[in-house]
Protein backbone atom coordinates (compact mmCIF):
# COMPACT_ATOMS: atom_id res chain seq x y z
CA UNK A 1 0.00 0.00 0.00
CA UNK A 2 2.70 2.48 1.09
CA UNK A 3 4.98 1.35 -1.72
CA UNK A 4 2.20 1.89 -4.24
CA UNK A 5 1.55 5.44 -2.97
CA UNK A 6 5.30 6.19 -3.00
CA UNK A 7 5.68 5.04 -6.60
CA UNK A 8 2.43 6.62 -7.77
CA UNK A 9 3.19 10.05 -6.27
CA UNK A 10 6.99 9.98 -6.36
CA UNK A 11 7.31 13.44 -7.99
CA UNK A 12 4.89 15.12 -5.58
CA UNK A 13 6.55 13.53 -2.54
CA UNK A 14 9.98 14.61 -3.82
CA UNK A 15 8.72 18.20 -4.12
CA UNK A 16 7.39 18.23 -0.56
CA UNK A 17 10.58 16.56 0.73
CA UNK A 18 12.69 19.25 -0.99
CA UNK A 19 10.62 22.12 0.44
CA UNK A 20 10.61 20.48 3.86
CA UNK A 21 14.40 20.20 3.67
CA UNK A 22 14.70 23.94 2.86
CA UNK A 23 12.42 24.82 5.81
CA UNK A 24 14.34 22.50 8.18
CA UNK A 25 17.72 23.93 7.11
CA UNK A 26 16.40 27.39 8.02
CA UNK A 27 14.41 26.53 11.17
CA UNK A 28 17.04 24.26 12.75
CA UNK A 29 19.76 26.86 12.20
CA UNK A 30 21.78 24.63 9.86
CA UNK A 31 22.28 27.50 7.39
CA UNK A 32 23.59 29.77 10.15
CA UNK A 33 25.93 27.02 11.34
CA UNK A 34 27.37 26.38 7.85
CA UNK A 35 27.59 30.03 6.71
CA UNK A 36 30.76 31.13 8.64
CA UNK A 37 32.77 28.15 7.38
CA UNK A 38 32.00 29.12 3.77
CA UNK A 39 33.91 32.40 4.08
CA UNK A 40 37.24 30.57 3.73
CA UNK A 41 36.00 28.87 0.54
CA UNK A 42 34.90 32.20 -0.96
CA UNK A 43 38.21 33.85 -0.01
CA UNK A 44 40.07 30.95 -1.63
CA UNK A 45 37.91 31.29 -4.76
CA UNK A 46 38.72 34.98 -4.99
CA UNK A 47 42.41 35.04 -4.03
CA UNK A 48 43.87 31.59 -4.76
CA UNK A 49 41.81 29.78 -7.41
CA UNK A 50 42.85 30.42 -11.05
CA UNK A 51 39.31 31.62 -11.80
CA UNK A 52 39.56 34.30 -9.14
CA UNK A 53 43.10 35.30 -10.11
CA UNK A 54 42.17 35.70 -13.80
CA UNK A 55 38.97 37.53 -12.86
CA UNK A 56 40.68 40.00 -10.54
CA UNK A 57 43.83 40.48 -12.70
CA UNK A 58 42.42 40.83 -16.22
CA UNK A 59 39.48 43.21 -16.31
CA UNK A 60 38.94 42.62 -20.04
CA UNK A 61 38.57 38.84 -19.52
CA UNK A 62 36.12 39.44 -16.66
CA UNK A 63 34.08 41.87 -18.79
CA UNK A 64 34.00 39.43 -21.74
CA UNK A 65 32.86 36.50 -19.59
CA UNK A 66 30.29 38.72 -17.87
CA UNK A 67 28.97 39.76 -21.31
CA UNK A 68 28.52 36.06 -22.21
CA UNK A 69 26.81 35.58 -18.82
CA UNK A 70 24.38 38.42 -19.53
CA UNK A 71 23.72 37.15 -23.07
CA UNK A 72 23.03 33.66 -21.71
CA UNK A 73 20.60 35.13 -19.18
CA UNK A 74 18.97 37.15 -21.98
CA UNK A 75 18.50 33.99 -24.11
CA UNK A 76 17.22 32.10 -21.04
CA UNK A 77 14.79 34.91 -20.22
CA UNK A 78 13.69 35.02 -23.87
CA UNK A 79 12.83 31.32 -23.94
CA UNK A 80 10.97 31.61 -20.62
CA UNK A 81 9.00 34.67 -21.73
CA UNK A 82 8.18 33.20 -25.16
CA UNK A 83 6.90 29.97 -23.60
CA UNK A 84 5.07 31.46 -20.62
CA UNK A 85 3.46 34.35 -22.49
CA UNK A 86 2.23 31.78 -25.05
CA UNK A 87 0.82 29.67 -22.20
CA UNK A 88 -0.93 32.81 -20.91
CA UNK A 89 -2.34 33.38 -24.42
CA UNK A 90 -0.65 36.78 -24.83
CA UNK A 91 2.03 36.13 -27.49
CA UNK A 92 2.52 33.79 -30.49
CA UNK A 93 -1.12 32.73 -30.53
CA UNK A 94 -0.68 31.40 -34.09
CA UNK A 95 1.94 28.85 -32.90
CA UNK A 96 0.74 25.74 -30.99
CA UNK A 97 1.95 25.99 -27.37
CA UNK A 98 3.20 22.37 -27.52
CA UNK A 99 5.52 23.32 -30.41
CA UNK A 100 6.87 26.34 -28.53
CA UNK A 101 7.36 24.41 -25.27
CA UNK A 102 9.41 21.65 -26.92
CA UNK A 103 11.18 24.01 -29.33
CA UNK A 104 12.49 26.46 -26.73
CA UNK A 105 13.53 23.89 -24.13
CA UNK A 106 16.80 22.85 -25.80
CA UNK A 107 17.75 26.52 -26.10
CA UNK A 108 16.81 27.04 -22.42
CA UNK A 109 19.06 24.16 -21.28
CA UNK A 110 22.10 25.45 -23.21
CA UNK A 111 21.50 29.02 -22.01
CA UNK A 112 21.20 27.79 -18.40
CA UNK A 113 24.43 25.79 -18.70
CA UNK A 114 26.31 28.79 -20.15
CA UNK A 115 24.85 31.13 -17.52
CA UNK A 116 25.97 28.80 -14.69
CA UNK A 117 29.49 28.25 -16.09
CA UNK A 118 30.12 31.96 -16.74
CA UNK A 119 28.37 32.81 -13.46
CA UNK A 120 30.88 30.72 -11.48
CA UNK A 121 33.73 32.70 -13.09
CA UNK A 122 31.99 36.04 -12.40
CA UNK A 123 31.28 35.05 -8.78
CA UNK A 124 34.90 33.93 -8.26
CA UNK A 125 36.13 37.39 -9.32
CA UNK A 126 34.07 39.09 -6.60
CA UNK A 127 33.69 36.14 -4.19
CA UNK A 128 34.96 38.05 -1.14
CA UNK A 129 32.22 40.66 -1.81
CA UNK A 130 29.22 38.48 -2.76
CA UNK A 131 29.71 36.22 0.26
CA UNK A 132 28.38 39.03 2.49
CA UNK A 133 25.42 39.90 0.21
CA UNK A 134 22.05 38.45 1.20
CA UNK A 135 20.78 39.06 -2.33
CA UNK A 136 23.50 36.76 -3.76
CA UNK A 137 22.24 33.87 -1.64
CA UNK A 138 18.64 34.66 -2.58
CA UNK A 139 19.64 34.49 -6.25
CA UNK A 140 21.42 31.15 -5.79
CA UNK A 141 18.43 29.66 -3.98
CA UNK A 142 15.91 30.89 -6.58
CA UNK A 143 18.21 29.78 -9.43
CA UNK A 144 18.46 26.28 -7.95
CA UNK A 145 14.73 26.01 -7.23
CA UNK A 146 13.82 27.56 -10.61
CA UNK A 147 16.10 25.18 -12.55
CA UNK A 148 14.68 22.12 -10.74
CA UNK A 149 11.15 23.47 -11.28
CA UNK A 150 11.79 23.94 -15.00
CA UNK A 151 13.63 20.65 -15.65
CA UNK A 152 11.78 18.22 -13.38
CA UNK A 153 8.30 19.70 -12.89
CA UNK A 154 7.19 22.14 -15.58
CA UNK A 155 8.66 20.60 -18.74
CA UNK A 156 7.69 16.96 -17.95
CA UNK A 157 4.15 18.16 -17.15
CA UNK A 158 3.76 20.25 -20.31
CA UNK A 159 5.10 17.50 -22.58
CA UNK A 160 3.01 14.75 -20.96
CA UNK A 161 -0.36 15.71 -22.47
CA UNK A 162 -2.05 17.96 -25.04
CA UNK A 163 -2.42 21.48 -23.60
CA UNK A 164 -6.17 21.60 -24.34
CA UNK A 165 -6.57 18.97 -21.59
CA UNK A 166 -4.93 21.24 -18.99
CA UNK A 167 -7.11 23.52 -16.89
CA UNK A 168 -6.53 27.14 -18.06
CA UNK A 169 -6.13 28.39 -14.47
CA UNK A 170 -3.51 25.72 -13.82
CA UNK A 171 -1.68 26.90 -16.95
CA UNK A 172 -1.84 30.54 -15.79
CA UNK A 173 -0.55 29.66 -12.32
CA UNK A 174 2.33 27.70 -13.85
CA UNK A 175 3.25 30.46 -16.31
CA UNK A 176 3.09 33.29 -13.72
CA UNK A 177 5.15 31.31 -11.18
CA UNK A 178 7.74 30.59 -13.87
CA UNK A 179 7.94 34.25 -15.03
CA UNK A 180 8.24 35.51 -11.44
CA UNK A 181 10.96 32.94 -10.66
CA UNK A 182 13.18 33.95 -13.60
CA UNK A 183 12.38 37.63 -13.08
CA UNK A 184 13.71 37.22 -9.52
CA UNK A 185 16.88 35.51 -10.80
CA UNK A 186 17.47 38.36 -13.27
CA UNK A 187 16.57 41.15 -10.82
CA UNK A 188 18.70 39.81 -7.97
CA UNK A 189 21.55 39.33 -10.45
CA UNK A 190 21.41 43.01 -11.38
CA UNK A 191 21.06 43.89 -7.70
CA UNK A 192 24.37 42.10 -7.04
CA UNK A 193 25.92 44.13 -9.87
CA UNK A 194 24.78 47.44 -8.39
CA UNK A 195 25.60 46.59 -4.74
CA UNK B 1 -11.09 12.78 -19.32
CA UNK B 2 -11.96 11.47 -15.88
CA UNK B 3 -11.09 13.04 -12.51
CA UNK B 4 -8.61 10.33 -11.50
CA UNK B 5 -6.38 11.01 -14.52
CA UNK B 6 -6.78 14.80 -14.11
CA UNK B 7 -5.04 14.91 -10.71
CA UNK B 8 -2.11 12.63 -11.33
CA UNK B 9 1.39 12.89 -9.84
CA UNK B 10 2.70 15.43 -12.37
CA UNK B 11 -0.37 17.65 -11.98
CA UNK B 12 -0.23 17.74 -8.16
CA UNK B 13 3.53 18.40 -8.30
CA UNK B 14 3.17 21.25 -10.79
CA UNK B 15 0.26 22.94 -8.96
CA UNK B 16 1.82 22.67 -5.49
CA UNK B 17 5.28 23.83 -6.65
CA UNK B 18 3.82 26.74 -8.62
CA UNK B 19 1.70 27.84 -5.65
CA UNK B 20 4.60 27.59 -3.16
CA UNK B 21 7.00 29.42 -5.52
CA UNK B 22 4.48 32.16 -6.30
CA UNK B 23 3.64 32.65 -2.61
CA UNK B 24 7.28 32.72 -1.50
CA UNK B 25 8.41 35.11 -4.24
CA UNK B 26 5.47 37.49 -3.75
CA UNK B 27 6.21 37.48 0.00
CA UNK B 28 9.87 38.31 -0.76
CA UNK B 29 9.13 41.17 -3.19
CA UNK B 30 6.36 42.69 -1.05
CA UNK B 31 8.80 42.59 1.89
CA UNK B 32 11.46 44.30 -0.21
CA UNK B 33 8.93 46.96 -1.26
CA UNK B 34 7.93 47.58 2.36
CA UNK B 35 11.52 47.90 3.55
CA UNK B 36 12.28 50.31 0.68
CA UNK B 37 9.33 52.51 1.66
CA UNK B 38 10.44 52.43 5.33
CA UNK B 39 13.98 53.38 4.31
CA UNK B 40 12.73 56.29 2.19
CA UNK B 41 10.49 57.48 5.03
CA UNK B 42 13.43 57.30 7.43
CA UNK B 43 15.64 59.24 5.03
CA UNK B 44 13.21 61.92 3.78
CA UNK B 45 10.37 61.91 6.34
CA UNK B 46 7.76 60.75 3.85
CA UNK B 47 7.45 58.45 0.85
CA UNK B 48 7.06 60.02 -2.57
CA UNK B 49 7.33 58.27 -5.92
CA UNK B 50 9.96 60.76 -7.03
CA UNK B 51 11.70 60.95 -3.70
CA UNK B 52 14.68 62.90 -4.85
CA UNK B 53 16.17 65.12 -2.12
CA UNK B 54 16.97 67.72 -4.80
CA UNK B 55 13.28 68.02 -5.80
CA UNK B 56 11.10 69.90 -3.32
Amino acid sequence: MLGSILSQYARTLSVFAAFLLIVLVEVLGIREAIYPSLEAVFNWMNQSSWLGIIGTTYGSVYATVEAVHLLSMAVLGGTVLATDLRLLGILFKDIPSETLVTGTHKCFKWALLMAILTGIFCAAGVANKVYFMEVFWIKMLVLLVGSCFMLFIKQPFLTSRPHVEIDPWMMRLLAIASILTWFTVAATGRWIGFS
Amino acid sequence: MNDSSKWDDKTIAVVSTSAILLGALLYYWVGQGQSTVELLELAYGSFKFFNNPLVF
